[in-house]
């Protein structure tokens, strides 16, 4: 018992310190080749990034959501946002007829096994991270009914 | 305890460091070592209570937690180690793996080395093959899977066409690994960058090759009993336009079945997925037959009775059916039926694996049409069907016994055999205005409970889900969930529901119910409310909910992957967060 305060006392020592670099895991791409966020977030400045599966209903409100305004969103800030899927070889084959049934034109990259979602350290998805020349500025875990609004504020902060 | 003397040395640096900390050059360093430092924690704890409804919580320990603590630190660009300590005290959450009682361990570590074509780990790492018929290690904490493995792994990438993989080690078993050897070598081939054939959109090869080695312990005078397992796969992907196609077939060599040290069998799988996608339209279906392909770093974790959870397995091989979020439709759940058993009821039976397909249609009736109205329409259709294999028992010594040395069977390919289980679901997606939005969904499915629980009861059930969400401004919303599941069979009809409501994106609270309201042979469902109530509150990385509930004895599946829990009541605390 005390090995577990000790533990905890620690973690809440590290705890304010946030995570702001990006994992370089190995993602795959709709045409199989394979990339990393290092790699995405050199060529572009701003991006948004969000861990979502074809089995999560909030990730799919989420993205729903955002589908809906993201031509708007680009005409004034050129975001670009990568859906990264979380699926496993269950459902991943579900992703592609997914997006297009759906219509979303977002960056579709996968994470079969999970590599870059355990790198975060998350636990369930959504969660929607904002990276800027490299660096994490914002992360939120979760999906509430009009938090795209949030993000799209958050968004504009870091133009 | 030398494990747990590492974990806290590893732990105490930025402790360490911090101390140290008296000038701003140190503060500086400190800083760019806090940078470099990332990490997660994760507490699942429930306080078990007595219920008067379901009676007392029988066991000693009353309240109980799986905490997990995991730390990577980068250095020199190209390098990381890590470590994950994991706790269950006082003792691990209700029906996890036995092997995880009353532990607390550095569970894990590595030390990992990256470069753009060349990854190497020591330590502990997670692979995953094709898809997973004959490879994957991995972790789900909410199943208490971890199956990483102990030992070398190497991933070169030399040019845009090629990567190679190899691995060497022993599989993670609880907190301990397992006795046997796993040695694993993939390929991939990326024919269109290759060739440069612009007619594909995806030209890929792959080759799998897994050995796993145990030994058998002791002479069999029936039969050699192999000190080597291995399995095989080969997969190609292509991706024409709108079509693409994946193919795998797996050969895994003779083996052991569950409950016969006489006899050896091999096992096979086949797995077919083709799709079609345009925008506004995609249909994917898939179909995979499975014979013998339980495969297993340990033999006695076949038997599935001391091995509810999962533990110690070499492959991936969930059911491929629709995923729910809705309770009531996670009453009936398929679990794909992979394994060589022989089961003795008034004739012998065997069950060698499964057989079936899956088929999903997404559709989006546009904005202005007559069915898409304002804001368009989202349709989605699935239907699953999975059936046992065909198999033709016989038994050269005479008439078939189920712990005959010389029973054996045969099978036909593609011939399905006992309907087990089948799935038709509607899933409507509406948007009424700016602030009003609807989902609605039909499941009708068939469950064969006597295949899997041997009691002559068949499940046939249809389910109505609506659901509503209205968004007030400013990040508040309410949603209403009604859902209903109409049956004749089992404990027969369910009536649930859902109310929740979001102050703003990182405050919510919620209460649902289910409530079986006829009267049923099966009493421990029979007018009990199932409900939970709880809130969750979320800022950054963090994450904390608190539930009360009672909970359906049942499976709690992740991923087409199932655990048992039984029926309990408790308040749980859910605590993650990662920096």
């Amino acid at each position: 018992m005390k090995n577990l305060l000790f533990v905890f006392i620690l973690f809440f020592s590290l705890i304010a310190s946030a995570q702001n670099k990006i994992p370089n895991t190995q993602l795959k791409t709709l045409d199989g080749n394979t990339t990393n966020l290092v790699d995405i977030s050199k060529e572009n400045d701003l991006i948004v990034v969000s861990l979502w599966a074809t089995w999560c209903v909030p990730c799919k409100n989420e993205l729903d959501a955002i589908s809906e305004v993201y031509s708007d969103w680009q005409d004034e800030t050129n975001i670009i946002l990568y859906a990264v899927s979380v699926d496993d070889s269950r459902t991943i084959k579900r992703v592609k007829p997914l997006v297009n049934g759906k219509g979303w034109e977002f960056e579709i990259l996968f994470d079969p096994n999970n590599e870059l979602k355990r790198a975060l350290g998350a636990a369930t998805v959504p969660v929607t991270l904002i990276i800027k020349n490299g660096e994490i500025v914002y992360r939120h875990t979760g999906y509430t009914p009009g938090a795209e609004d949030n993000l799209y504020e958050e968004i504009k902060k870091h133009l | 305890m030398k494990k747990i003397i590492i974990c806290f040395v590893a732990l105490a640096i930025p402790f360490v460091v911090l101390s140290q900390e008296t000038n701003t050059q140190e503060k500086t360093r400190f800083k760019r070592f806090l940078n470099n430092l990332s990490g997660s924690f994760e507490s699942n704890a429930q306080w078990y209570l007595d219920d008067d409804k379901t009676g007392d919580f029988e066991e000693d320990e009353h309240i109980r937690a799986n905490s997990y603590l995991k730390l990577d630190y980068n250095f020199l660009g190209n390098f990381s180690i890590g470590l994950q300590a994991e706790s269950y005290m006082p003792e691990p959450l209700l029906n996890y793996d036995w092997l995880y009682n009353e532990k607390f361990d550095l569970a894990q570590y590595y030390v990992n080395y990256k470069t753009k074509k060349l990854d190497v780990t020591a330590g502990y790492f997670y692979e995953q093959f094709g898809n997973g018929l004959v490879f994957r290690a991995w972790e789900d904490r909410a199943l208490g899977v971890n199956n990483s493995i102990r030992g070398g792994k190497v991933r070169y990438n030399p040019t845009d066409f090629l990567e190679l993989t190899a691995l060497y080690g022993k599989q993670r078993r609880g907190l301990d690994v397992s006795e046997s050897n796993v040695l694993g070598i993939n390929s991939e081939f990326n024919l269109r960058n290759l060739l440069d054939v612009d007619l594909f959109d995806e030209l890929s090869l792959g080759f799998s090759y897994v050995n796993k080695s145990e030994d058998y312990g002791y002479v069999n005078d029936v039969v050699s009993v192999p000190n080597h397992v291995d399995a095989y796969s080969v997969r190609l992907d292509l991706s024409i336009k709108n079509l693409y196609s994946n193919i795998e077939y797996v050969k895994k060599s003779d083996d052991l079945r569950w409950k016969s040290e006489n006899k050896l069998f091999d096992g096979n799988a086949l797995y077919f997925n083709l799709g079609y996608s345009k925008k506004g339209l995609g249909i994917n279906s898939t179909f995979r037959r499975l014979e013998n392909m339980n495969f297993y770093s340990q033999r006695e974790d076949l038997n599935g009775r001391i091995n509810l959870t999962n533990r110690g397995t070499l492959n991936y091989l969930p059911a491929l059916t629709k995923q729910y979020d809705y309770t009531l439709a996670n009453i009936y759940l398929y679990q794909a039926q992979p394994g060589l058993s022989v089961e003795d009821y008034q004739t012998v039976q065997v069950k060698a694996g499964e057989i079936g397909y899956q088929i999903d249609v997404f559709y989006k009736f546009k904005k202005g049409s007559l069915l898409g109205g304002r804001y368009g329409t989202k349709v989605t259709a699935n239907l699953s069907y999975w059936a046992d294999l065909n198999t033709k028992v016989s038994d050269p010594n005479g008439i078939p016994y189920f712990s005959s040395d010389a029973l054996t069977y045969e099978t036909d390919f593609f011939k399905f055999g006992e309907k087990l289980f089948r799935d038709f679901n509607l899933e409507v997606r509406k948007k009424w205005s700016p602030k009003l939005s609807s989902i609605f969904t039909y499941i009708n499915l068939y469950y064969n409970a006597d295949y899997f629980k041997a009691n002559n009861k068949e499940v046939d059930a249809w389910i109505g889900i609506a659901e509503s969400t209205y968004k007030f401004g400013k990040g508040k919303s309410l949603r209403l969930e009604a859902q209903h599941l109409l049956t004749d069979d089992d404990s027969k009809n369910w009536l649930g529901g859902t109310i929740e409501y979001f102050h703003n994106s990182n405050f919510g609270i919620y209460f649902n119910d289910s409530y079986n309201y006829e009267e049923s042979d099966v009493e421990e469902n029979s007018k009990i409310h199932f409900f939970n109530v709880g809130g969750s509150f979320t800022k950054g990385a963090t994450r904390v909910a608190l539930n009360y509930g009672r909970q359906r004895g049942g499976l709690i599946c992740v991923g087409g992957v199932c655990r048992p829990v039984s029926k309990n009541t408790g308040i749980t605390l859910n605590l993650t967060t990662s920096f």
